[in-house]
């Protein structure tokens, strides 16, 4: 990505929402208490591909997230869809 | 009790408009399930999110107004980081901070072209600019170009330096302190130092 051509920069700086406050800080309470690593999570992010870019910032980094934590074993893809369809539930 | 009694939710910060992505309902599962498994607490998080909102973003103008105003603490700043900001009495969370000196003849801007990696500790969260693909791809190749379009121009015959940060390496510039400020506090130069003017896309000003 570094070097590439890019286009005009929006440098205005438009915040973060409240969920991506709330993923900001449990992915950097992660990596403080090395529970993940910084550099599994880019990887996880990289492996993208071409679906790199057409995700936003926390979304990739919430993907990333999964993955590793996935991978570390903390939950199975069973449980973390349980508790999906448990929170999507509280707010209907 | 509050005459703000019949504000809805629309004014609470802690909610976002509309219904919560897949995205948003995925991070708050996975961030439950962490907090059942013990892993980590519900405290942490909400301390770290306070933490990124009221702490961070004003440790680094506190830190390079200091700089500005003791010639020992600049150059121990200089030398290693972590450590002077450290004996500041700053957690810096474990990474090397190269602190980089703007002159009359260095300009020193700082990106990652990796991902997002920023000096946190001292500025909070990037903006978003800092982590576009625009900014990350641009930097590197046109600093020049980049810096107009934040309206800041340096003169041909300073060189420009680009500083690619990573997990961990952070950077932060010490800008030039700008004429017109001799004789102030530091308390009223950290004011003029804005998180942009530590990254390097713009300059303090007196004003």
């Amino acid at each position: 990505m570094g070097g590439e051509p890019g286009g005009a920069i929006d440098t205005v700086d438009h915040g973060m929402k409240f969920w991506e406050k709330q993923a900001n800080a449990l992915r950097n309470t992660l990596t403080r208490r090395k529970v993940v690593r910084l550099d599994e999570l880019r990887r996880a992010a990289e492996d993208l591909g071409e679906d790199y870019l057409k995700l936003e910032y926390f979304e990739r980094t919430t993907h990333a997230l999964r993955v590793v934590l996935l991978e570390h074993g903390f939950f199975t893809e069973a449980e973390l869809a349980a508790k999906m369809a448990e929170v999507r539930k509280r707010y209907e | 009790m509050s005459k703000h009694h019949d504000h809805d939710h629309h004014d609470d910060p802690s909610f976002d408009h509309g219904p919560p992505s897949e995205w948003e309902i995925l991070s708050r599962a996975m961030q439950e399930l962490m907090i059942a498994k013990g892993v980590i607490t519900a405290e942490q998080i909400r301390t770290r999110m306070e933490q990124f909102e009221a702490e961070l973003p004003y440790r680094g103008p506190r830190v390079i107004a200091r700089a500005w105003t003791n010639p020992a603490f600049k150059q121990r700043l200089l030398e290693n980081g972590r450590k002077a900001c450290e004996e500041f009495g700053l957690d810096m969370e474990a990474e090397k901070l190269v602190a980089v000196e703007n002159t009359p003849q260095v300009h020193n801007l700082i990106v990652c072209t990796l991902c997002s990696c920023y000096p946190r500790a001292l500025l909070g969260m990037p903006p978003t600019w800092y982590k576009s693909e625009n900014y990350r791809r641009r930097v590197v190749r046109e600093p020049r170009a980049v810096l107009r379009e934040f309206g800041t121009v340096i003169p041909d015959n300073v060189t420009v330096r680009v500083h690619d940060s990573n997990a961990d390496m952070r950077y932060v510039v010490v800008p030039m302190r700008p004429a017109g400020t001799e004789g102030w506090s530091e308390e009223k130069l950290a004011e003029i130092i804005t998180r942009d003017t530590l990254v390097g896309v713009t300059l303090p000003k007196a004003s």
